[in-house]
């Protein structure tokens, strides 16, 4: 008999391997979300007052909390995926590392960016 | 200076299940893991069963996966490369293993096959010789190098979870090929990797280029083999 190993969950963990990982967590959440959304816009086939109510729902600080997270997942999905597009057509996959990086920074700073507008409106910065 | 090895055990006739066996090495500057493995089957322990052959990176019959990753134990510095006092030493993963750190490679050499790893020409060959250039030699220079190790291969989570998929080692040999001057077989070729075994199966993760002993840039000329494939079709 002989012993067969299949995926190798031990092997040590590279660069271009999470941003792999990322890459798949980041289009099921990604997924999930049009799910979420075709569902919240097909209240608007009930009438006003069914999507108002789901709106209403949505406009609580968790969604907005989580629609920051949102915005950091499509950030990342769309940075890793113009890398994907640069080893794909340009060679990139001699500097995929310094890429990921590229990709990596751009999403902290802008997801940081993009949160601003979120917190005011939870009234957490300020505003109206 | 003293360093610990922990090495996969195996055999299939004895045991009924893998086990890691640890091994105390006295270790000096210079001194390979292979150098390593060999005091332990000359000096401590005999059952020890690896490949090994040149020593010197050439051959690629030493690849094992040393530390959670793959690479050749005759092109690893104990000391220099490996900065804990602990190493895990376990077979190549992804292959079906026949006994300790030796796996089956027939797999790996029927993919390799499979891509045709050979001059195809359909023109009648000149008096002397096909002649190459410089300029055209420097486009498979570096494909060239492939020892056929199969560290790339073991690094690959897409031939992990795929075991019909052809793997880095055998479209870089089909790259290699596929951009020779003197081949005309490409088109034979590319129809071979234009498969979702093929080049389409990698998802760029790029383990095959860390795994590289000889430091190849495998990624880059997948995805070369993508843009033949494409490139009348954009």
């Amino acid at each position: 008999m002989r012993y067969k190993s299949g995926y190798d969950f031990s092997y040590k963990l590279s660069v271009g391997h999470v941003a792999w990982i990322l890459h798949r967590l980041s289009g099921l959440a990604l997924m999930f979300y049009l799910g979420l959304h075709i569902w919240v816009i097909s209240h608007l086939n009930a009438g006003a007052e069914s999507f108002n109510k789901v709106m209403a729902f949505l406009n609580t600080p968790l969604f907005k909390v989580l629609e920051i997270g949102l915005w950091g997942v499509i950030l990342y999905h769309v940075l890793n995926g113009i890398r994907l597009l640069l080893i794909d057509f340009a060679g990139g996959a001699r500097y995929h590392k310094k890429l990921f990086w590229v990709a990596f920074f751009l999403v902290l700073i802008l997801t940081i960016l993009g949160a601003i507008p979120f917190l005011h409106h939870l009234h957490i910065l300020g505003g109206k | 200076m003293k360093k610990t090895l922990e090495v996969f055990r195996y055999n299939p006739e004895k045991d009924e299940k893998p086990y890691f066996q640890t091994y105390e090495v006295e270790v000096y500057e210079g001194m390979t893991l292979l150098d390593a493995l060999n005091y332990i089957r000359w000096e401590l322990d005999g059952t020890l069963t690896y490949r090994r052959s040149c020593r010197s990176a050439i051959c690629g019959s030493c690849a094992m996966k040393i530390n959670g990753k793959t690479y050749l134990a005759c092109k690893t510095q104990i000391i220099r490369d490996i900065k804990s006092d602990h190493i895990k030493v376990e077979p190549l993963p992804g292959y079906e293993i026949i006994k300790d750190l030796v796996v089956d490679m027939d797999n790996f050499f029927d993919k390799l096959h499979r891509v045709k790893p050979y001059h195809i020409t359909h023109t009648p060959p000149p008096e002397k010789e096909r002649l190459q250039s410089p300029e055209e030699f420097h486009y498979i220079n570096e494909a060239a190098d492939c020892i056929l190790c199969g560290a790339c291969v073991s690094a690959c989570p897409s031939a992990w979870a795929g075991k019909d998929y052809l793997g880095p080692a055998a479209l870089l040999k089909a790259y290699k090929f596929c951009a020779d001057s003197r081949d005309e077989g490409a088109d034979e070729r590319l129809a071979i990797v234009n498969d979702r075994n093929g080049v389409w199966r990698c998802h760029y993760t790029a383990n095959c280029m860390d795994a590289c002993p000889k430091d190849i840039k495998i990624t880059d000329y997948i995805a070369r083999l993508r843009n033949m494939l494409v490139q009348d079709k954009l």
